[in-house]
């Protein structure tokens, strides 16, 4: 069964799994987690450098040896000022030109702020970063960023973190109707049942950090959701049934033996 | 000489960008820098001479989602 892969600025993925490499138990557990996930994209945060202990956070060394497209993010800004600041610095890591513009204000929802997320994705894609903005789950704001350069967009399903699933599947199956860039459903999910979810409705990927690291066996949950979006993806593809209000046998009566 | 290095002030014997990376034992590979507001190209750290007061920045990929 040949199924077309996704796509995004010209790099075919072998995965529709983007996966995140925050809050895992330990190093070991995540590099099984992300092994079990096939994920090949894996998103990172820009931080100051720990002078006192340099080597504590730095997440790469732990990473050696295995290949994949690195999607760094601009979490902790405020403003698309802030963003862009941290997209440089990202890019001239020399590891990626790819960008997750994530901005936030309120600390208690952490939901992104649309119109700043807007300037920011236009400022960076005529700079020529891959820009893959994370935003509210609204059609009209997804399409604005996918005219304003975006080479995917990320809706949230819920707040980051909060494990909801999708608030509003009637919104994001809209979002991906009428998108001409790949959709991928970042934050908010919680199990193996809100991956297939998105993946029915038709975004073209997920993005998950939390529902893995802080499941209780992350590596065991890592598959499990790698399964669930080739489910839910074929499942998309393959074309779901009506919904009926009455039954309809799965077998004609005209035979039927005691007539 | 007196450099804001990550918004702490560093009293450091150092002339260049490149020592301020040795001098922390810091992977060059890992760490991007700023100074002054200006993003310095790994390339260019020996050649980056520094001053008195000074803001620079080391930034690094850490975990996050």
């Amino acid at each position: 069964m040949k199924q077309k892969k996704l796509t995004i600025a010209g790099k075919e993925l072998s995965s529709r799994f983007f996966i995140g490499t925050g809050r895992y138990p330990n190093p070991f557990v995540q590099n099984e987690a992300i092994k079990a996930s096939g994920a090949e994209v894996l998103t990172f945060a820009i931080r100051r450098v720990n002078l006192g202990a340099p080597n504590e956070d730095a997440i790469l060394q732990h990473l050696e040896g295995m290949s994949f497209t690195y999607l760094p993010n601009t979490s902790g800004a405020k403003t698309a000022e802030e963003a862009i600041r941290i997209a440089r610095l990202a890019k001239a890591s020399g590891l990626s030109d790819w960008i997750k513009i994530e901005i936030s204000v309120d600390e208690k929802t952490l939901l992104p702020d649309p119109i700043e997320t807007l300037k920011a994705t236009e400022v960076l894609a005529k700079e020529g970063f891959v820009v893959l903005p994370y935003t509210s789950d609204d059609p009209v704001l997804c399409k604005r960023l996918e005219e304003a350069g975006a080479a995917a967009v990320m809706p949230g399903g819920a707040p980051i973190g909060t494990g909801l699933g999708i608030l509003n599947p009637y919104n994001l199956q809209l979002i991906t109707e009428q998108a001409n860039v790949p959709i991928i459903v970042d934050a908010g999910l919680g199990s193996a049942m809100d991956v297939a979810q998105a993946m029915e409705l038709g975004a073209d990927g997920v993005l998950m950090n939390t529902p893995v690291a802080k499941a209780k066996d992350p590596v065991k949950m890592a598959s499990a959701m790698k399964y669930a979006i080739e489910a839910g993806r074929l499942s998309y593809e393959a074309g779901r049934i009506q919904k009926k209000k009455y039954a309809t046998a799965s077998s004609g009566l005209t035979e039927f033996v005691s007539k | 000489m007196n450099l804001i290095i990550n918004g702490e002030e560093h009293q450091v014997e150092v002339s260049t960008l490149e020592e301020v990376i040795s001098y922390f034992e810091l992977d060059p590979q890992l760490v991007v820098t700023e100074v002054d507001g200006n993003i310095i190209e790994r390339s260019n750290w020996s050649v980056t001479e520094l001053k008195d007061g000074m803001k620079i920045e080391l930034v690094q990929f850490v975990g996050g989602g």
